[in-house]
């Protein structure tokens, strides 16, 4: 904030952050993410006081609607999926502000319509010109809608005053050339700094506690090295399955869908140095480092799995499998896992293997690091007395029950010398969790208030597209593995880490 | 779960702490702090709600003590609770009786969880002199509220004088909306600001302090004026142009929910502005366990005291005997 508002004051931690006045247009406000994540976000920051006074959500979709139908369904969205609890005069001083613009991407007149209303109700709301613009519609209408944009000149900040930003969500591209595009379009329609790319993994709580661990505490950062790791296995595992999005999915696959954005920016906070301060610069440069320093496996037939789920049980129902889903042609050879092995080729982790899974219809949603300590070099105890001793693990959990878990070898009670692997928790606590922002909420503000901290930029975004293209050239045309629904991925990737000695840790 | 002890001791306590907290399967693992509250018969359900509340927020031990009659015989009863009644945290429910009442802390102490910081929260009239409490004496924070002392004004002097780094008041947390608003509404400022006016229901301590803020960050005078309430109902800044010209801004909220936001020449806007629950209050408080210089500031001004930041954080404890002061009495 200003240095000159005398009201602000550093030491007066209690005062929160909150955006000047401001507009939200939203397209594809209709869509399943404005309703479940974006609309009941914004209705959480008005409850916790941190929208200004001046602010306004401004809807634009296809829909043959008035601002009452709008104000119905945010009204519904805002009930149903709010994390605070529900007031009628919040929402009744929202929903003065809430204004919907009918049209398709394509209509001029729509655009002008938009731009007319967004005008006017910067001047009924004091609104000095900011606005924020985002994209919540499928990849391939992005053009068109930047175009329009650019076209009746609602992105020039210049202007207008003020700012104008524009947030999208991945996937940004489907490979390098693709991206680099669209980062051209986007970048040029508005300048590269308002430009906010929504990865909502890097606004949990945990994910920034990553980061608190590491570079607040002097216990982990000594060991967190090639010294001292064997391993790195990051893990994101969803239950569900493809959940209607059969076209963007089929396209794009666990690869392009995952392991591009969430898992790789995962393995660049997990596996960066230490930034010089907590800004968005300084966190960008480090994580770009380790992007662009992360190898593939020079055999790629070996340390890469694909797989695609087959019918079978999952929490006590028969789930279908992939090629029977609706929507799915037949013979589609898309994947619905990907486990890789990388290397980071940096002093620090040399020699280091980060291993990478993600699928659908595993048997239980969970995303998490587990960083693999090596065994001690020397163990004065007989052989039998460690038998079931096992690496030393320090585990984040990102989600759910967010936290860390410490696995180590503990003595069994008893008048023999015997040790076992005892887990030690930290919980946030089932509670915690629950009132902690959510992560749109945080993105959200965080758009507003322009710190684009956790956010990733266009270079990191390209520096992953160097990973993945390779990969996903190498996988074009092969048949994936099958695993079952409600298994933990195909046999291949339990192969592939068997090779080397090790084992995946069931999460 | 839950276990009730009469007439017991404090080992004892110490023990059935532990016991539950193995048998609950240390469910609030990752403790924050310890809460002590000093509470009244009459309150300790409204207590124990608020401390619920604030303890998702801030996994901690709550020790809740209720001083009972002195003139009785020494007696402690405890009620020890883990992931039972009051959710997800492990609690301690003290009732003393007798000359116990004297000496809370041979009970607490033992009880507070190693190395974590101890709040110490008052849910009643505060104290005239928090190091005259054992449970104050042994506390990193003190929260006070003096919304709830008979005259609150005289209450905020008397917690000025007795003032120490690390003591709040609830009247201070309530003002943090009002101030978030005002300070919101600062980021746009382009003109100075010349004299303030606050309104409230009379003997309104959070008004006092607002009053206390804007005098000490903006170097003005703050007029203070009665209203009907509910608490604070207007704040109003008059701003001073390079050309003489004048603008004024106000905040009101004239039935405790919704605020009217009004600048010259601007429309009005109307923003949601709700008193808190007290579990809110407290959450908001446990947020920071260091000093709070902006309300010692803040305090300075509305009481007109000096040198509150620069005074030592550590109390030692100040031994009054009740029996002996009623017998000089007579």
């Amino acid at each position: 904030m200003d240095a000159r508002n005398l009201l602000r004051d550093p030491r007066d931690r209690r005062l929160p952050r909150v955006p000047d006045p401001c507009a939200l247009v939203v397209f594809g406000v209709t869509g399943d993410l404005a309703r479940k994540k974006l609309i009941p976000a914004v209705y959480d920051l008005g409850n916790r006081g941190l929208l200004p006074p001046g602010f306004v959500l401004l809807g634009f979709a296809r829909r043959d609607w008035g601002d009452g139908d709008f104000e119905q369904l945010a009204r519904r969205a805002a009930e149903q999926h709010a994390r605070t609890e529900f007031r009628a005069d919040v929402w009744q001083r929202l929903a003065d502000s809430i204004r919907f613009v009918p049209g398709s991407f394509d209509e001029d007149d729509a655009f002008d319509q938009l731009d007319k209303t967004l005008i006017e109700l910067e001047e009924s709301h004091g609104i000095a010109g900011n606005a924020a613009f985002y994209l919540s519609i499928p990849p391939v209408a992005f053009p068109t809608v930047l175009k329009q944009l650019d076209r009746t000149r609602m992105a020039d900040s210049r202007q207008r005053g003020g700012f104008r930003r524009v947030v999208v969500e991945k996937p940004f591209g489907h490979d390098l050339t693709s991206s680099r595009e669209l980062n051209k379009l986007v970048d040029t329609v508005f300048t590269p700094a308002d430009v906010f790319r929504i990865d909502h993994y890097l606004g949990k709580e945990t994910v920034q506690n990553l980061l608190a661990l590491r570079f607040a505490n002097t216990l982990f950062e000594p060991v967190w090295n090639s010294n001292y790791v064997d391993s790195v296995q990051i893990t994101m595992a969803e239950d569900v399955g493809i959940e209607g999005r059969a076209a963007f999915y089929d396209a794009a696959g666990a690869g392009r869908d995952v392991l591009q954005n969430h898992l790789l920016q995962l393995l660049a906070l997990t596996a960066m140095e230490e930034p010089v301060s907590f800004d968005a610069e300084s966190l960008r440069t480090e994580k770009h480092k380790v992007l662009k320093a992360v190898s593939l496996p020079s055999d790629l037939d070996d340390f890469t799995v694909r797989g695609q789920y087959e019918q079978g049980w999952l929490g006590g129902t028969r789930v279908c499998g992939y090629l029977d889903e609706e929507g799915i042609p037949a013979g589609s050879t898309t994947e619905t896992y990907a486990a890789v092995r990388l290397g980071v080729e940096t002093r620090r982790w040399a020699g280091v293997p980060f291993y990478l899974r993600t699928g659908k219809r595993l048997p239980r949603r969970v995303t998490e690091i587990a960083v693999v300590f090596k065994r001690a070099p020397h163990l004065p105890f007989a052989h039998t007395d460690t038998a079931e001793l096992g690496n030393n693990q320090l585990v984040i959990r990102v989600q759910p029950d967010e936290g860390i878990t410490l696995r180590f070898g503990s003595k069994v009670p008893g008048s023999a010398m015997e040790i076992r692997q005892v887990s030690m928790d930290f919980l946030y606590g089932a509670a915690f969790t629950e009132s902690s922002p959510e992560a749109y909420e945080r993105l959200l503000l965080d758009v507003l208030l322009g710190d684009k901290t956790l956010f990733p930029d266009h270079v990191e975004v390209e520096a992953s597209w160097r990973v993945i293209d390779p990969l996903e050239e190498f996988w074009h045309g092969r048949r994936p593995e099958r695993y079952r629904a409600g298994e933990w991925g195909p046999h291949g990737a339990d192969e592939m880490l068997a090779r080397e000695g090790r084992t995946w840790r069931r999460p | 779960m839950s276990v009730t002890l009469w007439d017991t001791t404090g080992s004892e306590v110490v023990r059935a702490l532990a016991t539950e907290r193995r048998a609950g399967a240390m469910l609030a693992s990752g403790l924050a702090l310890t809460l002590v509250v000093c509470v009244d018969e009459k309150n300790v359900a409204a207590a124990e709600q608020a401390a619920m509340v604030a303890a998702q927020a801030h996994p901690c031990r709550l020790l809740v003590v209720i001083r009972r009659q002195l003139e009785t015989a020494d007696r402690l009863d405890a009620e020890v609770q883990v992931g039972g009644r009051l959710g997800p945290i492990e609690a301690v429910v003290m009732r003393m009786y007798g000359r116990l009442t004297l000496h809370p802390e041979s009970v607490v102490l033992p009880l507070l969880a190693p190395d974590c910081p101890v709040v110490t929260w008052w849910h009643g009239p505060p104290p005239e002199e928090l190091a005259t409490d054992p449970l104050g004496v042994l506390a990193d924070r003190r929260v006070t509220d003096t919304a709830l002392a008979p005259d609150p004004l005289r209450a905020l002097t008397v917690r000025a004088n007795d003032f120490a780094p690390g003591d709040t008041d609830l009247a201070w947390t309530r003002t943090t909306p009002w101030r978030s608003l005002l300070a919101s509404a600062f980021d746009a400022m382009d003109m100075p600001v010349s004299s303030a006016r606050v309104a409230a229901e009379p003997g309104n301590p959070s008004a006092a302090l607002i009053a206390g803020w804007l005098s000490a960050r903006l170097s003005i005078d703050v007029e203070r004026a009665d209203s009907a309430g509910p608490g604070v109902t207007e704040v109003a800044l008059f701003l001073q142009g390079a050309e003489g010209e004048q603008q004024v801004i106000s905040i009101s909220r004239p039935d405790g929910r919704l605020a009217t936001f009004a600048r010259s020449n601007q429309p009005e806007r109307q923003l949601p502005l709700s008193r808190r629950s007290l579990g809110d209050l407290l959450a908001e408080e446990l947020q920071r366990l260091d000093a709070d210089d902006v309300y010692a500031d803040s305090l300075e001004k509305a009481t007109g005291t000096t040198g509150l930041t620069s005074r030592s954080p550590r109390r030692s404890h100040i031994w009054r005997d009740p029996a002996l002061q009623a017998a000089a009495a007579e």
